[in-house]
This record gives structure tokens, C-alpha cells and sequence, in this order.
């Protein structure tokens, strides 16, 4: 074989395969409106990509869509296309493309924007989910894991934490559903996560616990805006939860080989 | 010393080429904390402006009598007391801007750009270059600050100054603030960003790479 198959663009259009059951459903529902949303988030970010790629020389990626479907779903509704196109373009820029495009960024660029874009106009409502959209999740997820894109887990330490919390009473419907959305959608994706199996376990049930936190003691947070904040922190944290999972490892092998 | 260093050259190296904020990355704690708004930040500036070059010329005219070994206690008691002139200045006269500074005058006295400019060179230049050169950097460090604040102002409130420039929506504009550019993270933002700008301008500010990538990812054939 002259290149291996799995290359950056592969996991890309793989990631977009998983995520077409959630896009179909969220286009169903939402309409024009939607559509028109996504086209222009696209737009903004496929621009940047182009900038970069004349500058810079850093290829441009089919993940592009990836994070556009990310932001066009959780943006807070009514921005109009200024504010929109400002926090896109932060997002994109600062989140990715000056790390030097997808794959090497710390951050998930579509939390970066959300998390913009809502700390930016807290006066603009989040969006609320249908149960039919939230249910979308499901499968997106399911397509991810078994094709081996999305950490199955973070998925599985997620859900098992969301599990408790709903047990316990802690967590309404609106905020499971945006919670599911969001961990599919930002927590999940394969480069901002961790990348230990110990460190991608932890990383979900951070997740977990942290829209737990959030959906409990901070009042008049949208659930979106719960899920995205969770987002953002859970995956800030990733690397640190790699660096603890690999000297865990090395400590042990120590011990048991006295070397690595 | 072979060349009495170019006063010209010491005062005007630290606004772009030597900045203490964009280069040096020293004094960041009040550069991000005081820039909500052109008033605080110029006030904070003029600040640390005066009691550097003060403190440069103090130290400057008694490098020859401080003690190696407690020349940094000995800097920090010099920097703090004119710190206090100044914060009992601002007290008096502009008592609005003091408590909107809060600390941060006070803050001045552990600023590692105070302190990086007497101990780097005031202890071994006499008190005309050292005090032009912590003018320098005092207009280097107002510079980026002026900056920064500026922006925070203008995209947060729409003011300059506390003066409408932008109209806001809520009186009939078309301008919404954007009150992000308030918090502190939005400072982090500009300042990486003139960062960034700066070095695109002037490449030889830009640090060696950490790492160096493989030199082809390409399989052989």
C-alpha cells in the first residue's frame, strides 16, 4: 500500500457519516431556517479554511463541516450574521487553524465558538431540542463508535455518569438532551479528546458530573449553555488526563520491571 | 564600556523592537487586569511609568553602595516606596480611578517589569541612560496597554474614553457591546493577537520551535 488508508481526511468523512442521523433529523425539524443557518456557518469557516490555506499552506479539511454542524445546531438563536460570522470566525481561528488546521487544535473550535458566542451576548436564548433530535444522538454515537472515530470510553464513562445522575433525579429531560447532543457533538470528537483509554474514562465522567454540577447549582444556565460550559472544561482538562493516565502507566511498569 | 549606548536608541528600543509586554511578556497581570477601559489603563500607566524611572534613577545613583547579596530587598523597599507616594497621589486627587484600579497600583511593586529593568540595568548604567531606558519601557508598557484598553472600550461599551463613540442599540444605534471584551479572558485574547501581530511584522521576535517536526510523513514507495 502506497498510503495507509486512515488518513486525516478518512476519520473526517467518518465522523460526518456518524453525524448525518443527528444533521438529518436537526434539517427535518428545524426547516430553512436551519439550513440556511448551516450554509452560513460553513461558508464562514470554509473562508478561513481557504485563508489559511493561501497563507499558510496548511490543507484544508472536510472536519470543517464537521464543526459547522456543531455550531449551527448549539448557537444561540436570532444572532444575525455579524455576530454569527465574529464568533465562527474566533472559534475557527483561534480554536484550529492557528494550531495548524484539525487534528493538532487543543480544543474542539466549534466549543470554542459556542462558549464565545455565549459568554459574548448572554442576552440571546440558547436553542431547546426536541425529543426526536436529542433521540438522533443515539445512533450518531452508535455509527461513531462502531466505526471507531468517537472514543467509545468517553461515550460509555459519560453516559454511565448521566445514568447515575438521572437515577439520583439530578438531571431534567431538556438538559439530558442537550447534555447528549453536546457530548456527541463537541465532547466526543476524536482530536480535542483524550487519548488514554484511563485518561478518555475519566474525560467522560468529568463530562458527566460537570453538567451534573452545572445543571444543579447554577441557576438560570439555558441547558446548552450547561452542556457547552461542561464542553469546554472537560476538554481543557483532556491533556492533563493523558499526562496522568501515561505517569500512571510509567510509574507501574516501574515498578513491576524496574524500567518503562 | 567601549560606546556610551544611544540615548535615542534606549528610549525608543522598548515601544516595539524591545517591548517588556509583547517580547518580554513581563508586567501581564495588571496589563490584563486594568485595560477595561482607557481611563484605568492610562492612569496605570503613568503609574508605572513614574515609579520606574524614579526607581532607575534611585537605584542607578547608589549601584555603587548596594550589597549583592540583599540588592533585591534592597530594590523592592525603593520601588515600594514610591509606589506608595503614588498610590497616596491618586488617593488624593483622582480617588475615582484609585478604587476602580483597586490593588493594582499597589501591584506595581512586585511588577517583574519594574523590577526586571533595575536589576537588568539600572545596577550597571549610570542614571541618565537608566532612567531613559526605564522611561522607555514605562511607554513601551503604556503603549500596549493604550492598546488593549482602547479596543476593550471601544468593542465592550462602545466609549473611548467614557465618551459614546459607538451608538448602542439601547439608544437608538446599531452598535451591541460585546461583554465579553469586559472580562479578563478577552485580554488574553488582544494581547495574544498583538502577539501575534507583532511577530508576522518583526519574524526575529519569534521563538525557536520546541520541537522539530519529522523531516516527511510520506512513506517510501
Amino acid at each position: 500500500m502506497m498510503r495507509g488508508l486512515w488518513t486525516r481526511e478518512t476519520v473526517a468523512a467518518l465522523l460526518l457519516a456518524a453525524y448525518l442521523p443527528l444533521a438529518a433529523f436537526w434539517l427535518w425539524m428545524g426547516g430553512v431556517a436551519a439550513l440556511g443557518q448551516l450554509g452560513l456557518v460553513a461558508l464562514v469557516i470554509g473562508i478561513w479554511h481557504l485563508v489559511f490555506m493561501l497563507l499558510r499552506a496548511q490543507p484544508p479539511s472536510l472536519a470543517a463541516l464537521v464543526t459547522a454542524l456543531a455550531i449551527a445546531m448549539l448557537a444561540p438563536e436570532n444572532l444575525g450574521v455579524f455576530r454569527l460570522s465574529l464568533g465562527v470566525s474566533f472559534g475557527v481561528v483561534m480554536g484550529e487553524l492557528v494550531f495548524g488546521g484539525w487534528g493538532r487544535n487543543v480544543v474542539n473550535p466549534a466549543t470554542v465558538a459556542l462558549a464565545f458566542l455565549g459568554f459574548g451576548f448572554p442576552t440571546f436564548d440558547w436553542p431547546g431540542f426536541d425529543a426526536p433530535v436529542a433521540w438522533a444522538a443515539l445512533p450518531a454515537a452508535g455509527i461513531g463508535v462502531a466505526l471507531g472515530v468517537l472514543p467509545a470510553a468517553l461515550v460509555a464513562g459519560a453516559v454511565g455518569v448521566g445514568a447515575l445522575g438521572v437515577a439520583a433525579g439530578l438531571l431534567s429531560d431538556p438538559v439530558l438532551f442537550a447534555a447528549g447532543i453536546v457530548l456527541v457533538l463537541l465532547v466526543a470528537d476524536p482530536v480535542a479528546s483524550a487519548a488514554t483509554t484511563v485518561g478518555r474514562w475519566i474525560n467522560g465522567a468529568l463530562y458527566g458530573c460537570l453538567v451534573i454540577l452545572f445543571a444543579t447549582y447554577w441557576t438560570g444556565a439555558a441547558p446548552v449553555q450547561v452542556a457547552v460550559s461542561a464542553a469546554l472544561l472537560a476538554s481543557l482538562a483532556a491533556p492533563l488526563l493523558d499526562e496522568a493516565a501515561l505517569a500512571l502507566w510509567i510509574a507501574r511498569r516501574r515498578r513491576r520491571h524496574g524500567r518503562t | 564600556m567601549a560606546q556610551p549606548p544611544n540615548l535615542w536608541n534606549t528610549l525608543t528600543d522598548p515601544l516595539i523592537r524591545q517591548n517588556p509586554v509583547t517580547l518580554q511578556i513581563l508586567g501581564l497581570c495588571s496589563a490584563l487586569a486594568v485595560t477595561t477601559g482607557l481611563a484605568t489603563a492610562l492612569t496605570m500607566s503613568i503609574s508605572l511609568t513614574v515609579v520606574l524611572t524614579l526607581a532607575a534613577g534611585v537605584i542607578s545613583l547608589i549601584r555603587r553602595h548596594i550589597p549583592d547579596t540583599i540588592r533585591l530587598i534592597l530594590q523592592i523597599v525603593i520601588v515600594a516606596s514610591l509606589v506608595i507616594v503614588i498610590d497616596q497621589v491618586l488617593q488624593a486627587y483622582f480617588s475615582e480611578i484609585s478604587k476602580a484600579l483597586s490593588v493594582y497600583v499597589g501591584l506595581i511593586t512586585t511588577n517583574c517589569l519594574v523590577l526586571g529593568r533595575t536589576e537588568a540595568y539600572a545596577r550597571h548604567h549610570t542614571p541618565l541612560p537608566a532612567m531613559v531606558d526605564a522611561f522607555g519601557n514605562g511607554l513601551g508598557y503604556s503603549l500596549v496597554l493604550m492598546i488593549v484598553g482602547g479596543l476593550r472600550e471601544l468593542f465592550g461599551k462602545g466609549e473611548l474614553f467614557g465618551f459614546q463613540v459607538l451608538p448602542l442599540v439601547d439608544q437608538g444605534g446599531w452598535f451591541t457591546p460585546l461583554s465579553l471584551m469586559l472580562l479578563a479572558p478577552s485580554a488574553f485574547f488582544l494581547l495574544g493577537l498583538l502577539v501575534w501581530a507583532v511577530r508576522a511584522v518583526l519574524p526575529e521576535q519569534a521563538e525557536a520551535r520546541e520541537h522539530t517536526p519529522p523531516l516527511s510523513t510520506e512513506p517510501a514507495e
